[in-house]
């Protein structure tokens, strides 16, 4: 009797030993900027930056939990070890890299210059002296005006969020809006002919996913292979089809159809190719 | 067109209110701080020997004078630096309790003093101790004349909670704005809807309060019209 309790014991320990073979580490976006992370109708977490998170997690062999945290909340929560990785379309700058160290980057971003529809604004009328422009605080497009434009005579209007930039926009309080070139080509498809792309500018953008300063727990490199295999074995393109492009709805039911692929039969692959699958027509 | 808009919000209805469960769990969390802290801080102000009631004034001068955002980071950031990883949950419940408990501690301040002091003279005469006489005779009194200026309280923390996403608490702000992230047209009738439970909600708390109040009036303490 006593031994088996042993031998159960010992098997229980043994059993707990596996689990916490494979780490656990805090992923923080802020899940609020479709394509790259939103909360779909039913409450699940998805998106471009979340997806390939889980893949990469697959991949290098750990456990991720996904944590919604306010944009500007991100990289002081990572400095007081409140999280593990950002991930949240982080552009790479030297400011943020003085207090947290990048991934290689995994994704180009232009900015797009949203006006009203009919309003007949180029680029050089928009940069001129007397213009309004508006942007979400503490975004590139928010630096951009600030470092480029506002010399030339342009004035910075600034949001708490980039839909509220875009409502204003709407009502004539501002003359045009900065912002990445994805969510800016979904505002437009959702404020059909209200809206529309002025113009694109390259600012020299890049994404990358972020961990504390010095990466003390050896995550960049799990990442940056992550990514690679995904790119080598074609899935990451896929994901590109899949996430930018078709409308949010269907990409939900997409998402929902095939996530167990990716999360329970733990292929980055086949469930890439589900998702494009799926919203093919 | 207007009316379709509505059709598209009602299913986030119940998305909403899961968030607002939320904000009226930690209403319920730092208002019942608040009440403690603040109680006990008010006693102290007005009873206690002198340095105490500084210590107490100290407090209240700084909780009433830092903006909540910034306790709100305060305790979210500050205490895991110290080694203590509360929650954001638990960290907003602390920051708006310990604000919230200062504002009260104001509030209780002015009933415990608007009591006359002839009547803790009486009561002493008639052989209660200090305690006895603040426990039985000037609390009693005093509680049921802050109940109006609770009141205001209560109103005015059940809309901070909505300052708690700021350190990633998912309450009804939050579940708003993942309906917004999906479909920037819905923007503006979702705060609308979300206004609109606040004011529900405001006003179902002050009728209870307004009925707590006549429930536990007592003829001739509170001026009658």
């Amino acid at each position: 009797m006593r031994v088996a309790g042993m031998a159960f014991l010992v098997a229980v320990l043994a059993a707990s030993c596996v689990a916490v073979a494979q780490p656990k580490y805090i992923v923080l976006s802020d899940i609020a900027w479709a394509p790259f992370e939103w909360v779909s109708e039913k409450g699940d977490y998805l998106g471009f930056d979340l997806d390939v998170m889980r893949a990469v997690a697959i991949l290098g062999g750990f456990e991720i939990e996904i944590r919604d945290t306010p944009f500007d909340s991100i990289i002081p929560a990572i400095i007081a070890g409140r999280g593990d990785i950002g991930a949240s379309g982080f552009t790479i700058t030297d400011e943020r890299a003085l207090v947290v160290s990048f991934s290689e980057p995994y994704w180009d971003s232009k900015q797009a210059v949203v006006v009203r529809a009919g309003s007949g604004l180029d680029l050089d009328k928009i940069v001129a002296p007397g213009r309004l422009l508006g942007a979400q605080r503490g975004t590139t497009g928010a630096f951009w005006i600030e470092d480029e434009w506002v010399p030339k005579g342009v004035t910075l209007v600034e949001y708490e969020t980039y839909p509220e930039a875009i409502l204003d926009l709407l009502a004539g309080r501002i003359d045009a809006v900065v912002q990445d070139v994805d969510p800016s080509k979904m505002a437009v498809v959702q404020y059909k002919g209200q809206i529309e792309i002025a113009a694109v500018v390259d600012t020299g953008e890049r994404f990358g996913f972020l961990v504390p300063k010095g990466d003390p727990k050896g995550l960049l490199p799990k990442i940056e292979s992550g990514v690679a295999e995904l790119k080598r074995i074609g899935a990451w393109d896929l994901l590109i089809e899949a996430y930018f492009g078709p409308a949010l709805g269907a990409i939900e039911a997409a998402w929902e159809k095939c996530i167990s692929i990716l999360l329970v039969d733990r292929d980055p692959l086949r469930y890439a190719q589900c998702l494009v699958a799926e919203l093919s027509p | 067109m207007i009316s379709s808009v509505w059709v598209e919000i009602a299913p986030y209805v119940p998305v909403l209110l899961r968030g607002l469960l939320v904000n009226i769990e930690l209403l319920l969390g730092l208002i019942s701080l608040g009440l403690v802290v603040g109680l006990i801080t008010a006693l102290i102000e007005v009873y206690a020997p002198r340095a105490m009631g500084w210590a107490a004034g100290a407090y209240t001068w700084f909780f009433r004078g830092v903006p909540e955002i910034v306790l709100l980071f305060l305790f979210y950031f500050g205490l895991s630096q110290f080694g203590v990883p509360v929650s954001a949950f638990f960290a907003a419940v602390l920051a708006l309790g310990l604000r919230s408990s200062a504002y009260q501690a104001q509030i209780f301040r002015g009933a415990l003093q608007s009591i006359p002091h002839g009547q803790m003279m009486a009561a002493r005469a008639l052989g209660l101790s200090r305690v006895r006489a603040i426990a039985l005779v000037i609390l009693p009194q005093a509680l049921r004349l802050s109940l109006a200026g609770w009141s205001n309280e209560f109103s005015s923390v059940l809309k901070d909670t909505t300052l708690a996403w700021g350190i990633g608490v998912v309450e009804v702000m939050r579940q708003a704005s993942y309906v917004r992230a999906r479909n920037f047209t819905l923007t503006l009738p979702i705060y609308i809807t979300v206004a609109l439970m606040f004011l529900v909600l405001t006003y179902a708390g002050n009728l209870a309060i307004g009925l707590a109040e006549r429930r536990l009036r007592v003829p001739g303490l509170e001026g009658h019209r």
